[in-house]
């Protein structure tokens, strides 16, 4: 592999001039003649029953061309109303304030949003559950779920779901330990912040045929959503991708598609649903929010003992389960000879979460990172060799049953340790300015998202080689698939040409998320490479009048080894391919596809984070000087947007440490529902981060790539949150870490709880 | 009921009849067709609808079409001269300073009316001057870094 020439080179970015010249097209781009645009009503009530809506008047409003509520939605089979997919429009109940009650299709947004003004809801108010306290007291009230499955226990109405994961004997463990520590630690819903909020473009072209664009991570999982909320068949939808303008796992399948969909259907012309960010901010999905009671038990020498403890986590007010994956990824990293920990899924009357960026991940290691920080104060122990004496090593069991694999845990470690902001005692205490500064360290471990993914190549007039898939490029992974295909098959990357394509027409993919483009998609791209090289040697070998074994491939001509002026090009084949009467056979459809996470390995990528802080402890405030992520990405393909990922996402990182966190009110509001009053880290708040990536082996990727984009987010808010601790001296133990919780910890209260 | 108002937009005149209620914005997007100019909150807290009124940037969803009349727009489809790319644009593109591109319409609009003020930044004009255009996928890093690139890129000529 030393003599690749494409992967490993950081190429210009495909459509990137079309971005900068603003041609690049987003969903609430797509532009349709006769076009109508959207608003949604949403609940004002975190928890009401719908008694009657009333929308004669909106709908005899000029210029608008339909109205719909829960009326309107087709009785589906198996719809299950406790999932976000059926209950896209609130039917007997509104379960959160923000979720759709009804949706104005007008001519423009003033007459729209006029119109919902004119839409009249009885509400009778129920009791709110808000907050995973409240909801678990034996005297709450019951979100109000529409499923056919009643409750398992009347008394635990709201718990969604609650698991013990056990292993080892931890009342022996804690029995026997030199050091016991206990904390508790929240942490707040985040909104992925995506600039683009939601958007969708419905048409139906025929009166059983919908054409959709949609702002979506997938494709295919969008066109399931429709048929599985509408009860269609699925060729009854054509998904079209668009550029995406941000997602971090929001957006998913895109929660809105149906109301779309439903619209343009009786409006008889196209809708384009684009949210406002105050609707994206409410009625979206955020990450969850997360509670954790946890005590760590280790022995004098720094060797972790036990674990045991509780995780909370407030799943909103629709199904979903994100405690478990809290607890594996507490317990993930490192070696515990017991652990006992209880997840327990709350209902509340918020919205339900969804997906962002390393789900629970960034969670579960500010718990256990700002917990080894601490245990490694008590014993006197460099907090990166009291992870280093922990680490979980390959051919370890892990806490699921697996074999640890082959990973650069270790690798990354010591470039943590002997980076410059370590190596560099900081002074506790700035003398000039009264300031107090503090180092911290974290670490991170993601998995590189080994999902279903499959891809078709062939020949092109004049030699290109065309690839179709069935994902949409997220910040330049059509790039770098394209370096995986230009070096797998041995022509200049400029020969690659990639088409996005739609459901009907590419073939199947899994989501664009979860670290799996490269890894997955890649593989499956060098596969589809590989299948059409292979045709490629053979049929050029005929055309020579040479053996498959005697011809070579290089910068996109097949030659004789023996005999180097006998050549053929891809031009000349492709002319071949398609002349009635040449021999070389059929055109060929090449093919490379790759299987699920269980029939594949999914390889360990660790991400660690340093970071230095400088806090005033007359205000509170927190700067952040220094950030750097460090991380083992297996092979960077394109190391420029390797970078820009890690940066990125060390950001995202930052404001969930410091800013982020969404806010309900008393009624179930939510307080901070647009980028004022939730404040994302702007040019001003970050430093120029620095990155730090290792090619360490392991894993089945595309020339030994790894997943990269979610794992740089998990350590950065525990590296910083450890920093403020190491300035201040005392633990902050809830995100983020505001002035406010600073100023309360430097000034003897206690903060956090 | 109508306002007729004329404005330059991208050195073209433009008349058109406007609601007093509607926003440059909307009326860039949805009636000239210049989809360019992106809408991430409708309140000005993003910078992803930044254009140049008077050479001056602004978020157009703040201005009212009418306050826009008599005076002169240029919207990211109104930068590249000729085919060619603006450097700014060129510099985005070409280093990393955008990744989802959302926000690089606005950015590079914000970048360039910087460089017109002062075409020799400090890091810390370039991260003041691009503090009003959020951008959720490249920490910045790369932003900056871009800007700096056309900068010198217009200074060499």
């Amino acid at each position: 592999m030393d003599s690749m020439t494409v992967v490993g080179t950081s190429l210009a970015v495909r459509g990137g001039a079309a971005k900068a010249r603003g041609e690049a097209r987003f969903a609430a781009d797509v532009q349709l003649p006769g076009m109508a645009v959207a608003r949604l009503l949403t609940s004002p009530h975190a928890h009401a029953e719908i008694v009657s809506i009333d929308t004669r008047r909106a709908e005899a409003m000029p210029g608008v061309f339909a109205v719909i509520t829960r009326a309107d939605v087709p009785t589906v089979d198996a719809a299950d109303l406790s999932t976000r997919t059926h209950a896209f429009l609130a039917r007997r109940f509104a379960v959160f304030a923000g979720q759709p009650v009804a949706a104005v299709a007008a001519r423009d947004i003033a007459t729209a949003e006029e119109a919902l003004r004119a839409v009249e809801v009885v509400y009778r108010v129920l009791p709110a559950v808000l907050g995973i306290e409240a909801a678990l007291r034996p005297d709450a009230a019951a979100v109000s779920r529409e499923s056919a499955k009643p409750a398992a226990d009347a008394a635990e109405a709201n718990v969604a779901s609650r698991i013990e994961i056990r292993g080892g004997d931890t009342d022996v463990a804690f029995a026997q330990a030199d050091v016991v520590l206990e904390g508790s630690y929240r942490v707040p819903m985040f909104h992925q912040g995506y600039l683009e909020p939601h958007a969708v473009v419905a048409h139906w072209d025929r009166p059983d045929h919908v054409d959709v664009w949609a702002c979506v991570q997938s494709p295919f999982g969008a066109r399931g959503l429709i048929v599985d909320a509408l009860g269609i068949p699925s060729h009854s939808v054509t998904l079209h991708t668009t550029e995406i303008g941000g997602a971090f796992g929001g957006k998913d399948t895109g929660l809105f598609s149906p109301l779309a969909v439903l619209l343009a259907k009786k409006a008889c012309r196209p809708v384009r649903l684009a949210l406002t960010r105050q609707d994206d901010m409410t009625g979206a999905n955020p990450s969850p929010q997360v509670e954790a009671r946890i005590r760590l038990a280790a022995t004098r020498d720094g060797q972790l003992a036990a674990i045991e403890g509780v995780v909370r986590v407030n799943v909103g007010a629709h199904r979903g389960s994100a405690a478990p994956d809290v607890c594996f990824m507490i317990l993930h990293k490192y070696r515990f000879p017991a652990y006992r920990l209880e997840a327990i899924d709350v209902a509340t009357n918020t919205v339900s979460f969804g997906a962002y960026r390393a789900p629970q991940a960034l969670q579960a290691a500010f718990v256990i990172e700002s917990m080894l920080d601490d245990l490694a104060r008590k014993l006197e122990m460099d907090p990166l060799e009291l992870r280093e004496r922990n680490l979980i090593r390959e051919g370890e069991a892990s806490v699921t049953g697996r074999t640890i694999p082959r990973h650069g845990g270790l690798a990354v470690l010591r470039a943590m340790r002997d980076h410059a902001i370590w190596q560099d005692t900081p002074s506790r205490e700035d003398d000039a300015t009264g300031m107090l500064r503090g180092r911290g360290a974290a670490l991170g471990l993601w998995g590189s998202g080994a999902f279903p993914a499959s891809a078709i190549a062939r020949l092109e007039q004049g030699g290109f080689v065309r690839f179709v898939i069935g994902q949409v490029d997220l910040t330049g992974s059509y790039t770098s698939l394209a370096q995986i295909a230009a070096e797998t098959l041995g022509v200049p990357a400029d020969r690659v040409l990639m088409t996005k394509g739609d459901t009907d027409t590419a073939p199947y993919a899994s989501v664009s998320g979860g670290s799996s483009t490269i890894y997955s998609m890649g593989a499956a791209v060098r596969d589809a490479a590989a299948d059409l090289r292979e045709k490629i040697l053979e049929k050029a070998a005929t055309e020579l009048g040479a053996q498959r074994d005697d011809v070579s491939f290089d910068n996109g001509e097949v030659y004789v080894r023996a005999h180097p002026e006998r050549r053929c090009t891809l031009a000349r084949l492709y002319d071949l391919e398609t002349d009635l009467f040449a021999a070389t056979g059929a055109p060929h459809v090449a093919r490379g596809s790759v299987g699920s996470m269980s029939l594949r390995e999914s390889a360990p990528c660790f991400a660690g984070a340093l970071a230095e802080v400088t806090v005033d402890p007359k205000t509170g405030q927190v700067r952040v000087c220094r950030l750097v992520a460090v991380q083992d990405v297996g092979k960077a393909i394109n190391p420029r947007l390797v970078e820009g990922q890690m940066q990125g996402a060390v950001a995202q990182a930052t404001g969930a440490a410091l800013w982020e966190g969404i806010e309900y009110d008393a009624e179930g509001h939510i307080a901070n529902p647009d980028f004022l009053d939730y404040r994302m880290p702007t040019s001003a708040d970050v430093p120029s981060i620095e990155t730090v990536f290792l090619e360490e082996p392991g894993g089945d990727g595309p020339y030994g790539a790894k997943g990269v984009g979610e794992p740089p987010v998990i350590a950065p808010a525990a590296a910083i949150a450890n920093a403020v601790a190491d300035a201040i001296g005392r633990r902050i133990t809830e995100l983020p870490i505001t002035p406010e919780r600073v100023w309360l910890a430097c000034n003897g209260e206690s903060a956090g709880t | 009921m109508g306002t007729a108002i004329r404005l330059t937009v991208n050195t073209k005149r433009a008349e058109l009849e406007v609601e007093p209620h509607v926003t440059l914005l909307e009326v860039l997007r949805d009636e000239l067709g210049l989809t360019g100019t992106k809408e991430g909150c409708g309140s000005g807290e993003c910078g992803a609808c930044t254009v140049l009124l008077d050479g001056d940037p602004v978020c157009s969803c703040l201005v009212l079409a009418v306050e826009a009349a008599n005076r002169e727009v240029v919207t990211i489809e109104g930068l590249a001269v000729g085919g060619e790319l603006h450097p700014v644009q060129r510099a985005f593109a070409e280093n990393g300073g955008f990744q989802c591109g959302f926000c690089a319409p606005g950015m590079i609009l914000a970048a360039v009316a910087l460089l017109r003020r002062s075409p020799h930044p400090t890091e810390a004009e370039i991260r003041a001057a691009l503090v009003g255009n959020l951008c959720r996928c490249t920490g910045y890093d790369k932003a900056v870094r871009a800007v700096q690139i056309a900068a010198e890129e217009v200074a060499r000529g």
